[in-house]
């Protein structure tokens, strides 16, 4: 009789719950259609909503004119420019505070991260509390004490401040100045040659690597790798005449011309994502130092290696296994935190785009769609490199 | 004396040696720390003095701008700067600070949030009695069923049908949590075997035993359905809510449904059925993604686009799902990697036992997944606690925007230093306090597994 109940070719309702064949199938036609349904509604609803508004969602409004100035942009940007172009100065500045708070944060967090890991008590204790108080207050926190503490309530441009006593580093309540080279007819010279020297470098360090592992005699190429990548260039600008005029800042009437600036704003944006983000590039750095087991140390001794050998061969690449994952998680959420600029007005992507335009124009879906396309994009590409190098340094194991 | 060798009782010598000498003097002790930790060499010698510069440089600088330039009382800022050049305008700070804690929370009713604070550490903290039974249904409770009273402490305002019967239910709910907590650990034994015994269906089976139970349940809800009829709190509108109070709000809510939603999205991510997974990484993949500012912009911008015309969304409604959103893709992929930790043999030895996919899950592998992950988890929370800040972006007075309204207020125009060293105190204090828990929490759960 269970026989013949279970060959039987018409399943009953309840096989659609309790049969694992049928039973995925179904869950599955569940979800999937509740989750249709959903955003069948919600587009309907827009649907009917815009309307109801007389807005229509297309994305001709991007060739209309922005009309309105943008504080800071390296870029060619008038008010009388598109949308797009907006789009365009918002990505660029963006990208630009995040690569130098990349850049910064992970050079200053390794230093940190290989304070805490000092033999001094007192180097070790100081860098742990350098790390505790930043990574337990908000970043957006902190991106106010610096601006309103620190760089909203810097002397006027008449009493600024010299960094360093050089008076062509000048800090006042207008920005940060500081010189700006302006190329002449041969300058690209070198960009190439140092290009030229770059991939030379590479060959010659491949070759002799290679001679290595066939001989046996190990050769140091760090003069010629040097004299490459930096003599070369250097060669070649002093040959084509030096091409390079510095612009100086310097006081003309009620402020600095000359040169460039960098607002204030952005000033704060940049020390506090560099110093905020450092504290978790230590943390990183250390626990990766630490997962090293101190075995790998005694091993490298035993085997003869001296002790600088034995961390640029042993400790460091292994160490790096351990490091450079989250490290790049982190490169993400800085590209993301940098949106908290707009809190004290610095015309990032959010700022221009996501809250100006947005206003303006009304385009609410288009825009938040297309900010959140680049995001995506920049966080996906990162994470694609992240997947490619993880499996190229993942253990060889059998 | 000590020249004749010792000899036992046949006469033979016995080696006897001698008492070790005590380790030189400058390595033990005090001294023999301070050697080796700090002035261990020339350089380590250095560093300590470089540091130590630096550590009183900054204590002199902190004490300065503090203590000795700090006013504490004065009626404006001009005052403060009156007094002493440039000092440091404490007082303002403390005019502000219930401003800080409860919002523009009408000073009449502000008990309400004291008493669901209160309440909510009440029902809590049986959690960490050992006699008290039925953890878990306390623990769920305090969960699912206290923001319902919260929720209406907080809002105030006549009940519709469903507050009118649900208010009963909690605070029936929170008595009796109470009543059980004190009669288990005075007795030993719970609330519910009490009301079984006292009403004489001790000696009966254990099927009706549900009913007593049951009716007592009734009777206390009907009475307090009754008692509470006439009763009502005043009515406090959402854009009266701010300060600590706000970011708690929103960040608890966070919390409480991160957990949950980011364990259902982690399982359907590792899921068999393809459409689950791929909509389980689409949604999370999109929300970690973009940065949370993006998202809350979206909920203020497109939540009303999306919704049915005359559903409206508050301000703080929309920040509150959109922080939901982020926390639950954030919270799945923690869950996810402790998943991933977790050895395939667990998972085939709990379907050798005969263990369907919702027993290996909740019985095997989510356990030992989420002890594994308990500091990630309890990173995370601290994260959202943080990132909460940002809806003081939207408009949303929370902490950090009580903290920047106070130097628009005419008398304390321009106090920005104090109240922001205030704040940062108070989610220094919360943030460090929760990280130093997980870590004893992870302590003692790991005991099992250290050697």
């Amino acid at each position: 009789m269970a026989i013949a109940e279970k060959s039987g070719a018409v399943p009953g309702i309840g096989a659609l719950v309790n049969d694992g064949r049928y039973r995925a199938v179904f869950y599955q036609i569940v979800v999937f259609g509740l989750v249709f349904w959903l955003i069948y509604s919600l587009v309907l609803n827009t649907q009917h909503n815009l309307e109801t508004r007389g807005m229509t969602a297309s994305f001709d409004f991007l060739f209309g004119t922005a009309g309105f100035a943008i504080a800071w942009t390296p870029l060619d940007y008038k008010p009388n420019d598109s949308y797009f172009f907006v789009y365009w100065v918002g990505i660029v500045n963006t990208l630009i505070i995040s690569v130098i708070s990349i850049i910064l944060a992970t050079v200053l967090g390794f230093f940190v991260g290989i304070l805490r890991l000092s033999k001094n008590w007192l180097i070790a204790q100081i860098a742990a509390w350098y790390v505790e108080f930043l990574r337990n207050t908000p970043l957006l926190l902190q991106i106010l004490f610096w601006y309103l503490g620190a760089f909203a309530s810097l002397p006027r441009p008449k009493s600024s401040i010299h960094i360093f006593g050089l008076d062509w580093l000048v800090l006042n309540n207008r920005g940060f100045y500081f010189p700006y080279p302006e190329a002449d007819n041969l300058f690209w010279l070198t960009p190439v040659a140092l290009l030229i020297g770059l991939l030379a470098a590479f060959w010659y360090n491949r070759k002799s690597r290679i001679r290595q592992l066939s001989t046996g005699v190990y050769r140091s190429t760090l003069w010629q790798t040097l004299g490459l990548v930096i003599g070369l260039p250097v060669l070649v600008f002093v040959a084509t005449g030096m091409p390079l005029n510095w612009e100086i800042p310097a006081l003309k009437g009620f402020n600095y011309r000359g040169g460039t600036f960098i607002l204030p704003s952005m000033c704060s944006v940049l020390v506090a994502m560099v110093v905020y983000h450092s504290a978790y590039a230590a943390e990183m750095v250390r626990a990766g130092i630490q997962s090293v087991s101190h075995g790998q140390t005694e091993a490298a001794y035993s085997l003869g290696l001296k002790p600088n050998w034995t961390l640029r061969l042993v400790i460091i690449p292994q160490a790096m296994r351990a490091i450079v994952p989250p490290m790049i998680s982190l490169w993400m959420n800085i590209v993301k935190n940098s949106s908290l600029a707009i809190a004290i007005g610095f015309p990032d992507l959010v700022a221009v785009f996501m809250q100006t335009s947005l206003n303006q124009s009304g385009h609410a879906i288009e825009i938040v769609g297309m900010v959140m396309l680049f995001y995506m994009t920049v966080s996906l590409t990162i994470s694609g490199c992240l997947n490619i190098y993880n499996s190229r340094i993942q253990l060889k194991e059998r | 004396m000590s020249d004749v060798p010792t000899r036992d009782a046949d006469g033979m010598i016995v080696f006897r040696p001698k008492p070790s000498e005590p380790p030189p003097p400058n390595t033990t002790g005090v001294i023999g720390w301070l050697r080796f930790n700090l002035f261990n060499g020339i350089f380590s010698t250095l560093a300590t003095l470089i540091g130590l510069a630096a550590l009183i440089y900054v204590f002199l600088a902190f004490y300065d701008w503090a203590f000795v330039k700090g006013v504490w009382e004065a009626q404006n800022r001009q005052e403060c700067r009156l007094g002493k050049e440039w000092g440091t305008c404490w007082a303002g700070v403390e005019f502000w600070f219930s401003r800080f804690i409860y919002g523009r929370y009408p000073d009449a009713e502000m008990w309400r949030i004291n008493l669901a604070a209160l309440v909510l550490v009440l029902w809590m903290a049986p959690l960490w009695i050992p006699r008290v039974t039925a953890k878990s249904v306390i623990g769920l409770s305090a969960v699912l069923v206290f923001p319902f009273l919260a929720g209406y402490m907080f809002l105030g305002g006549e009940r519709n049908l469903f507050m009118a019967a649900v208010v009963p239910v909690t605070m029936v709910w929170f008595v009796a949590t109470m009543a059980h907590v004190v009669l288990c650990v005075l007795t030993g034994y719970g609330l519910g075997r009490w009301i079984i015994h006292l009403t004489g269906f001790g000696n009966r089976s254990d099927r009706a035993a549900k009913y007593p139970l049951m009716a007592a349940a009734a009777v206390a809800w009907l009475l307090v359905l009754f008692a509470i009829r006439d009763w009502t709190l005043v009515e406090v509108g959402t854009n009266r809510w701010g300060g600590l109070f706000l970011t708690t709000v929103i960040s608890g809510i966070g919390i409480a449904s991160a957990l949950p939603s980011g364990i259902v999205l982690a399982l359907g991510r590792r899921s068999k059925m393809p459409i689950i997974r791929v909509l389980c990484i689409g949604f999370i993949e999109l929300f970690r993604s973009v940065p949370l500012i993006t998202i809350l912009f979206m909920a203020t911008t497109m939540f009303p686009l999306f919704l049915p015309e005359g559903l409206v969304f508050n301000k703080l409604a929309s920040a509150i799902v959109a922080v939901c959103l982020f926390a639950a893709a954030y919270m799945a992929e923690t869950v996810r990697g402790g998943l991933q930790a977790i050895p395939k043999g667990q998972y085939e030895a709990a379907e050798a036992v005969g263990l369907g996919y919702w027993k290996v899950m909740g019985l095997i592998v989510l356990p030992q997944a989420l002890k594994l992950m308990i500091p990630n988890i309890v990173g995370n929370f601290i994260g959202l606690f943080k990132d909460t800040t940002l809806v003081s972006i939207i408009g949303l007075y929370d902490l950090l925007g009580m903290v920047k309204a106070v130097s628009h207020d005419p008398q304390w125009i321009g106090l920005h230093h104090e109240p922001l060293f205030t704040a940062a105190l108070m989610f220094f204090l919360a943030c460090f306090a929760m990280s130093k828990y997980s870590q004893y929490l992870e302590r003692k759960l790991g005991a099992g597994d250290r050697r």
